[in-house]
């Protein structure tokens, strides 16, 4: 339930925007991921960069238009900039210890790769002929 | 003598309501919450030497995936609009919508169900999921005990093994034998029936346990002095042939397909399996997709509660169904990230 504490406010009631156009932009890009999934590219890096791309880009649009941070004021920067800065914080911390070296050397199930590999493509023959 | 204008009162803070502002200050929360589940999965994965992608191992459904995005990105549009509706004092149309998103959402739920579904039916679960082909033949042997007990326990509840030796399988198959083979009037038939199924069946677990103590392959004895004896026709330094996963599979398959402990077989033993990081795919997924869901069910609690307003749906709600829609719509935000992250890449 509402109490206005600062009065009527509706800023960006003011702006129009075409919520609809919005939605097709949206479902446009989920089509686009799929695609990008169904297509094969050359390196799997090229998938990864475009499909994330269009993530970027849909959050953006959610953001903007149906979160309506376009419209408000300045304060969505003091809000949200010290959030964005703590949250890449997490990875970024994790990175050089986890990222880096995790499992690299001591794993006990890498060594089984090449059994791994050779039962994989058996299973697949298998299931091929099935 | 002049009256001078009363100065405005000064209005500090932010310019927007103080539920906005909570709803806002929750998100920076709720930003940071989601960004360490997507952060440490995408680390944990670019540390690992592999990664199950293949939906033959994963079960990941792209296209449910897709269809669920398609779900949630329909019902924010109908929670803005619905928001518009209220703005314009058109509750109940506003009303109309709320009730098109929660649909909406029970939908996405249904599909999420499914996934999760063929999850479980696979055994594709955190902790579960064996590595290497070793663990895979020791998850079968587990699995196949665990039926031969629960065959067991049948015994025991109705008095033809003593609980204090139905950890013993000498004892407890002797006595199973001797109650199948008995004659007693008392006996039941429908368990005495059955006697001769289990301890075969008990028999073909032992089979397998004991080739995989040995690790030696089925097509040599695992045990006693034929094994001593095959072992005694090795040359210096052969060894006899280890047992593999492939082994392991075709014996799983020929017992599901035996028609009178197939169905048991069946009902308690997977289809060994192995997948690397497996286990670390399955928690990350289950852990984002988890509290995403949570989160989904939460929003729809804020949805019926406006709903449920019914025709006194009024302006006074206009601020909740702001605030609601903007829960939903970071909801929604969030699966714009997991999909690709989880059903593509």
């Amino acid at each position: 339930m509402s109490h206005n504490d600062h009065g009527s406010h509706n800023e960006h009631s003011t702006h129009h925007v075409n919520y609809l156009a919005i939605f097709f932009v949206l479902c446009g890009c989920t089509a686009a991921s799929v695609a990008f999934d169904l297509l094969s590219f050359s390196s799997q890096y090229i998938t990864i960069v475009l499909v994330l791309s269009v993530a970027v880009a849909k959050a953006l649009c959610v953001m903007m238009f149906f979160m309506h941070l376009k419209f408000e004021g300045n304060w969505k920067y003091v809000l949200l900039a010290p959030t964005t800065i703590l949250a890449l914080g997490l990875p970024a911390a994790l990175f050089p210890d986890i990222g880096v070296s995790y499992y690299k050397n001591t794993a006990p199930q890498s060594g089984w790769s090449s059994e791994m590999d050779a039962w994989h493509a058996a299973h697949a023959t298998k299931a091929a002929n099935e | 003598m002049s009256h001078s204008a009363q100065p405005t009162a000064l209005k500090m803070g932010i310019p927007i309501p103080n539920s906005k502002l909570g709803m806002w200050l929750f998100l920076g929360t709720e930003i940071m919450f989601f960004t360490a589940f997507i952060g440490s999965y995408i680390v944990l994965r670019v540390g690992s030497d592999g990664w199950p992608t293949s939906p033959d191992d994963t079960h990941i459904n792209v296209i449910a995936g897709g269809i669920n995005t398609f779900v949630l990105i329909v019902s924010s549009y109908l929670v803005v609009v619905a928001h518009e509706a209220m703005s314009q004092k058109n509750f109940a149309k506003a009303r109309t919508y709320l009730i098109g998103t929660l649909l909406l959402a029970c939908l996405f739920l249904g599909i999420k169900s499914v996934e999760y579904y063929g999850k479980f039916a696979h055994d594709i679960l955190p902790g579960h999921i064996p590595e290497n082909p070793r663990q895979a033949i020791r998850k079968v042997d587990r699995e196949l005990e665990s039926v031969v007990r629960s065959r067991f326990s049948a015994y025991t509840d109705a008095g033809v093994i003593e609980v204090a030796e139905a950890n013993d399988f000498k004892v407890v198959v002797t006595k199973i034998e001797e109650y199948g083979a008995g004659t007693d009037a008392k006996n039941r038939e429908d368990l005495k029936a059955s006697a001769i199924v289990d301890v075969e069946l008990f028999r073909q677990y032992m089979d397998l346990h004991d080739h995989m103590v040995s690790n030696v392959s089925m097509t040599v004895p695992a045990m006693g002095p034929a094994y001593t004896e095959a072992r005694s026709k090795l040359a210096e330094g052969e060894k006899l042939p280890v047992l593999t996963l492939a082994e392991v599979s075709d014996f799983v398959t020929k017992l599901k397909q035996n028609e009178k402990y197939g169905s048991f077989v069946a009902a308690g033993v997977f289809d060994p399996h192995p997948v690397l990081y497996g286990n670390l795919f399955a928690s990350t997924y289950f852990l984002m997709t988890g509290f995403h869901a949570i989160h989904v069910i939460v929003g729809m609690i804020l949805f019926i509660l406006a709903i449920m307003q019914g025709s006194k749906l009024d302006e006074k709600w206009t601020d909740w169904v702001e605030n609601s829609g903007l829960y939903w719509h970071f909801v929604d935000l969030v699966w714009i990230f997991l999909f690709p992250l989880l059903y593509i890449i």
